[in-house]
């Protein structure tokens, strides 16, 4: 799976994390990985420590999560961005919108 | 479908089996064409272009799958040709082979009249289904064609000065999610926009057209390229789901000033390349795309670059940077900006890249829309001067006024905090072009009305030192304390007054700008700057000069704190 989860602290953490490529073809898994999930007061953890590749569609993918998040009065955090996830991330200035660690 | 006859052709050695099946057949309401071997049904089918195919399996000179394999072959991809075969080897090898060979279903003999023909039916069904995906498709791909040719006339047709913009555009699909956008501001300066909505095709381009109006009309009416990029932000967030964004670098170009002023939402860095192949300045992306945020956000703000005489500005897409050769690897900023810098020394900086990104790619399918716009700092007044009027030395006796009678006069006060968030010289020229149409002769009364705005604003109201920005780096400061004197304004005011008097071809404007300030030593500053300007020393003044050289009379009263300017034009006869 390319997309995998993990809810963790007594389920006040939901870990997403994506392997390879983070693009358009994941758009139905990623939106399963969280949409069912809306216990509030929620930590969102999107770990790209092991995403190789994101395009722009995935970045409209992590804007879906934050509106999903916000709706449920969670927080999101995007985890240990690899290199070249992180040269996008920082393009698109997604630090300014979204806690990146 | 809508075909009136149907044809059906039958393959079989047998005389009375093609006798049986072509009275079937035609009480089904086909016309039958019949063929005794493989290779003549395939010759017959080439001819006839049936509708149904009835194919045995043992017959002479070319079996029946043999003859289905050409037939399917020849019809290619884009068509069913539906071929059923018809057997009396009822073996699980011979319905194995009947549909490896390319038939879409197999009859078994013997079988009854009802049998056979609600077979028959069955496969017209589906081969209806397959027409009308095949027809849809052919629609689509043709409503397509059509938007693409309407979108490039109508968005990047009506770009200004074509000539002398450089482009590479390529789309992966027929649709580009880029846009490439270049308007005239009224002052002279040229404002620029390269951007991409996320992903492409149709779907993507959709808001290109909102994007390209409000650009285009906002130029045109004088609004700064932060209050458009403002707009177009508010305006995609409301058009745009939440996955779909907009990056885009705008520029506006200066050729006066000497400056270019860019914002980057989310593109790769943009480039000030100097005509020797220097990279003066790399434009980083410093705000989040548009139609993300609900407004920008509040530290956004305009970059501003000097550049000089043949510095060419250049704005890529990540298309570019993304793109991808047999082994995987990305073409990447270097390469790019080798190409980029090398092809400025030749004056050929689309040229250079296109060949190297070429010569990278070889024959690698395009992933993404690549773009690129290459644009000259100079060049542009004396393009925008050949249609110009010519301003008089002095006024002809010709033209007899009324001081007193102005033929309209027009005027508005902004006071306090209402100096904070808007912008008059738009709603200014607005009330202008109402009354008196459009013409090139407003171009140089916007830049009066707008330098004289901005000393009244920044030296009166907001009491700033324009000494301030006798150095680069004092440039920066004096904004910071602009912007923090704007934030905590209440009180104080700026107040413009229009006369407008015809004359028999052009005609005579008077602005008086009056502000709250205390005035400053006004013949001290023009001295100053006189000097400063000519020996090309001061970074300020040059406003106030440009105006000087723009009016007719210049005259400051009340020590400063109010300036009337008249600006006289003639129409060419």
């Amino acid at each position: 799976m390319t997309v995998s989860t993990n809810v963790i602290d007594e389920g006040r953490q939901l870990v997403i994390s994506i392997k390879e490529r983070f693009d358009f073809s994941l758009h139905q898994e990623f939106r399963d990985a969280y949409s069912h999930y809306d216990k509030p007061d929620t930590t969102y953890i999107l770990d790209l420590s092991q995403t190789d590749y994101m395009d722009s569609s995935a970045l409209g993918m992590i804007l879906l999560l934050k509106d999903h998040v916000e709706m449920n009065a969670g927080q999101l955090i995007i985890s240990k961005p690899s290199e070249t996830v992180n040269k996008i991330l920082e393009i698109a200035q997604f630090h300014r919108l979204i806690t990146i660690e | 479908m809508a075909k009136n006859q149907m044809f059906a052709l039958v393959v079989d050695d047998s005389q009375t089996q093609c006798k049986v099946l072509t009275v079937l057949l035609e009480e089904e309401g086909y016309q039958v064409i019949v063929a005794n071997d493989g290779a003549t049904g395939v010759e017959r089918y080439i001819k006839h272009q049936p509708d149904l195919v009835l194919m045995d399996i043992n017959m002479p000179v070319m079996n029946g799958f043999d003859a289905a394999r050409k037939i399917k072959q020849l019809s290619g991809e884009g068509n069913l040709a539906p071929l059923i075969f018809i057997t009396s080897m009822d073996s699980d090898e011979a319905f194995i082979n009947s549909v490896d060979a390319g038939g879409d279903g197999i009859l078994v003999r013997p079988f009854s009249p009802p049998v056979f023909k609600a077979k028959i039916k069955s496969i017209q069904r589906i081969s209806n289904l397959y027409q009308q995906v095949k027809n849809l498709q052919q629609e689509q791909q043709s409503d397509a064609e059509l938007a693409e040719k309407m979108m490039s006339e109508v968005i990047e047709a009506r770009n200004f000065a074509l000539d002398k913009v450089s482009v590479i555009k390529k789309a992966a699909t027929i649709f580009s999610g880029d846009i490439q956008l270049t308007a005239l501001c009224p002052n002279g300066d040229v404002n620029v926009l390269l951007g991409d909505f996320t992903g492409h095709g149709l779907r993507s381009s959709i808001g290109a057209i909102p994007v390209a109006e409000t650009f285009r009309a906002m130029t045109k009416k004088g609004f700064s390229i932060l209050e458009i990029v403002a707009q177009l932000n508010k305006q995609l967030h409301n058009l745009l789901p939440s996955d779909l964004f907009f990056a885009a670098c705008f520029a506006c170009i200066s050729e006066h000033e000497k400056s270019a002023y860019i914002f980057n939402a989310g593109m790769p860095d943009g480039y000030i390349i100097s005509t020797t192949g220097q990279i003066k300045y790399r434009l980083p992306s410093n705000h989040p795309p548009l139609g993300i945020l609900k407004t920008l956000l509040p530290d956004a703000q305009l970059s501003i670059y000097d550049t000089s005489d043949d510095d060419r500005l250049v704005f890529i897409s990540d298309g570019i940077i993304e793109a991808r050769n047999e082994q995987g690897q990305l073409f990447g900023v270097e390469r790019f900006e080798k190409a980029a810098t090398a092809g400025a020394a030749q004056n050929a900086i689309v040229n250079n890249v296109n060949n190297s990104l070429q010569d990278f790619c070889h024959n690698m399918p395009q992933e993404d829309d690549i773009s690129l716009v290459d644009i000259p700092c100079t060049g542009w007044q004396s393009s925008a001067q050949t249609s110009k009027v010519v301003i008089p030395q002095s006024i002809n006796n010709d033209d007899m006024y009324d001081d007193a009678n102005p033929s309209w006069s027009w005027s508005m006060e902004l006071t306090g905090a209402s100096l904070k968030t808007v912008n008059p010289i738009p709603l200014v020229m607005n009330q202008v072009n109402e009354i008196e149409g459009a013409g090139e002769h407003w171009h140089n009364l916007y830049t009066i009305l707008t330098e004289l705005f901005v000393n009244a604003l920044d030296h009166g109201v907001l009491g700033l030192s324009s000494s301030l920005k006798d150095s680069a780096q004092g440039f920066s400061q004096y904004f910071n304390e602009r912007t923090k004197r704007l934030e905590s304004l209440t009180t104080g005011f700026v107040s413009i007054a229009l006369r407008y008097y015809p004359f028999d071809r052009g005609g005579k404007m008077v602005v008086v700008i009056r502000d709250s300030g205390t005035g400053f030593e006004i013949l001290d500053v023009i001295r100053d700057n006189s000097v400063a300007v000519e020996s090309g020393a001061s970074l300020s003044g040059r406003g106030i000069e440009l105006v000087n050289q723009l009016c007719d009379t210049l005259e400051y009263q009340n020590a400063g704190a109010t300036v009337t300017a008249s600006y006289v034009w003639h129409l060419p006869s």
